[in-house]
């Protein structure tokens, strides 16, 4: 059992922040690796983030359109 | 990039060998008697008829060109002759398969193939359609010509002389002529008769004869365009943009409604480019037809054809249009022929010798064709002897007429010496007419659509604090808003480009698109600027709209013949006939270094036909966006890539609904006293940086931002030099020969009694844009502005310099820089 964090990523040198566009998986559900979690938004780019393991949604700390800067944690997944 | 197409490492590492269709030469071998049976005598010697009109007309060319005369004409034909005497069966056989909604787009040799085409929809069309035809153009000017002095019963005889006269009237730069002299022999066209614009620049027609099937395909017509190009245009890099374009996968995997585009290559093969050999000598293929297979594996269905043969060449085009309406294009065809004259008057023949013009010349399409209808019974010589008299006949009377001055007047430059002037530009709306597209889904549950509309309108916050792009509209934002609101209420608009689709174009712009509109309103484009700015004219030229994207301005040199000669021209050259609706956009970089971070936005100025713009705001670059859509006239948008984030601070907020700036008006962003600045593009931003410094020390700057570069009103800018007396120019540009120092002349000239100073321009240095890191030195700083501004326009000697330009412009000059 390890708690694996999906942080927002770097996305280039000029991109500080990202909008949260839609949380594809809530707390509780079974994810496996590469398995699209959540869609951000940044003002070039929609993309959708993977699961990095795959286990348990055990939290998502972001809500749909907030703004998060890049390194914010956004789910922990348990394995 | 399609996510549904899967690149399989095994399939594609697996061995294999490539084939392609074995591609026949010369395979034609019909007897006469079958052609007889199948087309009928009068087809037949109609065509004998055709070449013989054409060697007449071209002869009479040739005459006034090397003799000065024409039978008992004298006269000075001082334009160009390109004559195609011994390619009339290419062009006479072509026209035979082909119906008047059929398009061809020729070359600068291409008299023939123009009144083949001509008299080939004449035969076609019915009488009451051609009489209205003639009516309908210029006012009838030159119907009234030829019904008083070039008088025939038959409508159809009237209609040929109508042909006749129209293209000899517009070679000899006269009003009557169909393009009102304005295009004259190497531009000419009609295109009620499905001859659509010639092209003085070698391989043109390919990419706009490409556009062309475009849209064909879009409007899902039953016909077909025809490139008619020579076999050197097989040498230049457009024409084989355009074969790929033609052949995009996409059309056949992705697109709708399957097929490729339903167009033709006719490649006129007379051996030789100019006095270069092409097979031989400059090209590598040892035929043309072999190009085919350099792309497809059906080889473009590619072959080689007697053009001495009228019937050889009519039953290629037949089986070719067959394929290309059954979405089975493009097609090559290599018809060989040979051109008896000169490639121009000048030709003194030194590239071929005098055996090789005599062992042709033994083959004359028209003796051989004639002396083999004789031979089968379908015309007597004494018969044929008559017809060749007629046709002479008629071209002298022709030939008279159009050199009669009171008959066909010469065209004029206008009392004010600027009637050409106000052809360039149509300066019209078309409203769309026909049902609204019906998007993919609904417009509302589109992520950026949805995510524009949580966003504030203006740039900052209740307590005035700048808003971040993720919660303020943008300049990105205000463009797409203006594109959306075309591509959902105007069924011409189509979106190409590289990267326009799933990526949503490279700055993502077109992010959301791909989720409302099929492939054949929004679609990538090869890394083929030409053929996408040529296709875009040709679309254009049918009827559509296209809006296409060059990525970055850099990229102009590879589409500039494109843009240059071809956008900009042809509403002009067309005395208006034309109209060429394309929007270009091309994003200025930075950080990219020297061959991505050039605003050649002053290099589009210079060219006369553009229409240029270069918004540096939001609701800017909206409100000039729809403007630049509902344009009739081609304009070119310049985006810095720099303010693609860029949010509302001047006009409170970008209006939700769509709405036009007036192209051409620039704007007041910041009232002052003692110095007027002129920004073009992201120039802005540094200004106004530096009017706040300047503000501190009781210096006002009034800040305009000219927004368009072509046309430009220089009104507000003149009122209010008269009110500073003092100019500073600001631009990105590099600074010789840019749009500032246009401004800068001519801000000079028309207030030149107001100026405290001489104008300044501030731009780029004469040199490359540095990398990111040095890009201070070369891009205008808040402090440059300041430091020419307290210097050179307020006479402070006393400032000390700010910024790195310490150079002496004069010993600059002196070295080229």
């Amino acid at each position: 059992m390890a708690r694996i964090e999906l942080r927002m990523p770097e996305l280039g040198n000029e991109i500080t922040e990202a909008q949260i566009d839609a949380l594809l998986k809530g707390t509780g559900d079974k994810v496996s690796e590469g398995e699209e979690i959540v869609t951000i938004t940044t003002p070039k780019v929609t993309m959708d983030l993977e699961a990095p393991a795959t286990g348990t949604v055990l939290e998502v700390l972001v809500e749909e359109d907030e703004i998060v800067a890049v390194g914010t944690v956004l789910a922990v997944i348990e394995t | 990039m399609p996510k549904s197409i899967h690149i399989d490492p095994v399939a594609t590492r697996s061995s294999t060998e490539l084939e392609s269709r074995r591609i026949p030469v010369h395979s034609y071998a019909r007897p006469m008697a079958e052609e007889l049976r199948v087309r009928g005598a009068d087809t037949l010697i109609m065509a004998l008829r055709h070449m013989m009109v054409i060697r007449a007309f071209e002869s009479g060319v040739a005459s006034l060109k090397s003799t000065g005369s024409y039978r008992d004409l004298t006269y000075a034909y001082k334009g160009p002759a390109h004559l195609s005497i011994g390619q009339e069966a290419a062009a006479v056989g072509a026209a035979m398969a082909l119906t008047p909604e059929d398009h061809i787009f020729g070359s600068h040799r291409s008299h023939g193939e123009f009144l083949a085409k001509g008299l080939s929809a004449i035969e076609r069309l019915g009488d009451n359609t051609l009489t209205a035809i003639m009516e309908a153009h210029g006012d009838g000017a030159l119907l009234r010509a030829v019904e008083t002095h070039l008088p025939d019963e038959s409508a159809r005889g009237l209609a040929e002389n109508f042909l006749l006269m129209g293209l000899l009237a517009e070679m000899f730069t006269r009003e009557i002529g169909f393009n009102g002299g304005l295009g004259g022999s190497m531009h000419a066209f009609f295109t009620p008769f499905g001859a659509y614009p010639n092209n003085a620049i070698v391989g043109a027609s390919a990419g706009i004869a490409t556009g062309a099937a475009l849209w064909m395909k879009t409007e899902g017509r039953d016909s077909i365009a025809v490139s008619m190009v020579g076999d050197g245009a097989t040498g230049c890099g457009p024409v084989w943009e355009a074969l790929n374009f033609a052949g995009m996968a996409q059309f056949e995997r992705l697109w709708d409604n399957p097929g490729f585009l339903p167009v033709l290559y006719f490649f006129t093969n007379n051996f030789y480019a100019m006095g270069g050999q092409t097979s031989g000598e400059t090209m590598s293929w040892d035929r043309l037809a072999r190009i085919g297979a350099g792309l497809r594996e059906d080889a473009c269905h590619a072959e080689t054809v007697d053009g001495t043969n009228p019937l050889a060449v009519a039953d290629a085009v037949q089986r070719k249009r067959q394929l290309l309406l059954d979405g089975k294009g493009p097609a090559i065809l290599d018809v060989e022929c040979y051109r008896y004259s000169g490639h121009s008057t000048t030709d003194v023949n030194a590239y071929r010798t005098k055996d090789e013009i005599a062992e042709w010349t033994a083959v004359d399409p028209i003796t051989t064709y004639r002396d083999s209808l004789v031979a089968e019974g379908i015309l007597d010589a004494a018969t044929a002897d008559g017809i060749q008299s007629e046709v002479g006949a008629g071209m002298h009377a022709v030939y008279m007429a159009a050199a009669n001055p009171e008959i066909s007047p010469p065209a004029g430059l206008g009392s004010d010496g600027a009637s050409i002037g106000r052809k360039v530009f149509a300066g019209s709306e078309t409203p769309p007419i026909g049902r609204a597209p019906e998007p993919l889904s609904e417009p509302a549950k589109v992520a950026r659509i949805r995510q524009n509309a949580r966003k504030s309108r203006g740039g900052k916050d209740a307590n005035g604090e700048l808003l971040s792009p993720l919660k303020a509209i943008t300049l990105r934002d205000g463009l797409f808003e203006a594109i959306l609101h075309a591509a959902l209420t105007d069924p011409r608009v189509i979106i190409y480009g590289e990267e326009c689709r799933e990526w949503g174009g490279a700055f993502g712009v077109y992010r959301g698109l791909s989720d409302l509109f099929p492939h054949d309103r929004v679609f990538n484009a090869p890394i083929s600027e030409a053929a996408i700015v040529a296709t875009a004219i040709g679309a254009a030229i049918e009827g559509g709209r296209p809006l296409v994207e060059l990525m970055y301005a850099d990229f102009i040199g590879r589409a500039g013949d494109e843009l240059f000669n071809q956008l900009a021209k042809w509403q002009a050259m067309s005395n208006g006939l034309l109209k060429v609706p394309v929007v270009v956009r091309c994003s200025v970089g930075s950080k990219y270094g020297a061959q991505h971070s050039q605003d050649w936005s002053g290099l589009a100025a210079h060219v006369p036909g553009l229409k240029i713009i270069y918004p540096a705001t939001p609701r800017d670059a909206k409100g000039l966006m729809a403007s630049a859509l509902a344009s009739d006239d081609p304009v070119i948008v310049f985006e810095s890539q720099r303010l693609y984030d860029q949010v509302e601070l001047f006009h409170g907020e970008v209006p939700e609904g769509n709405f036009k700036i007036s192209i051409g008006a620039p704007d007041i962003k910041r009232v002052g006293s003692d110095v007027t600045v002129l920004t073009i593009g992201p120039a802005l931003y540094p200004a106004l940086d530096a009017a706040d410094s300047l503000a501190r020390r009781g210096i006002t700057l009034e800040i305009i931002d000219a927004r368009s570069l072509v046309p430009f009103d220089y009104g507000p800018v003149l009122d209010s030099v008269t009110k500073t007396g003092r100019l500073l120019l600001v631009s990105e540009a590099c600074e010789r020969g840019s749009f500032a120092m246009t401004l800068a002349s001519n801000v000079t000239r028309f207030a030149f009694d107001a100026l405290k100073a001489p104008p300044r321009v501030l731009g780029g240095p004469n040199w490359i844009v540095p990398g990111a890191d040095l890009e201070h030195g070369y891009f205008p700083q808040p402090f440059d502005i300041e430091d020419v501004i307290l210097t050179d326009l307020m006479g402070d000697t006393g400032h000390v310099r700010k910024g790195s330009r310490a150079w002496d412009d004069l010993a600059l000059a002196r070295s080229g820089l």
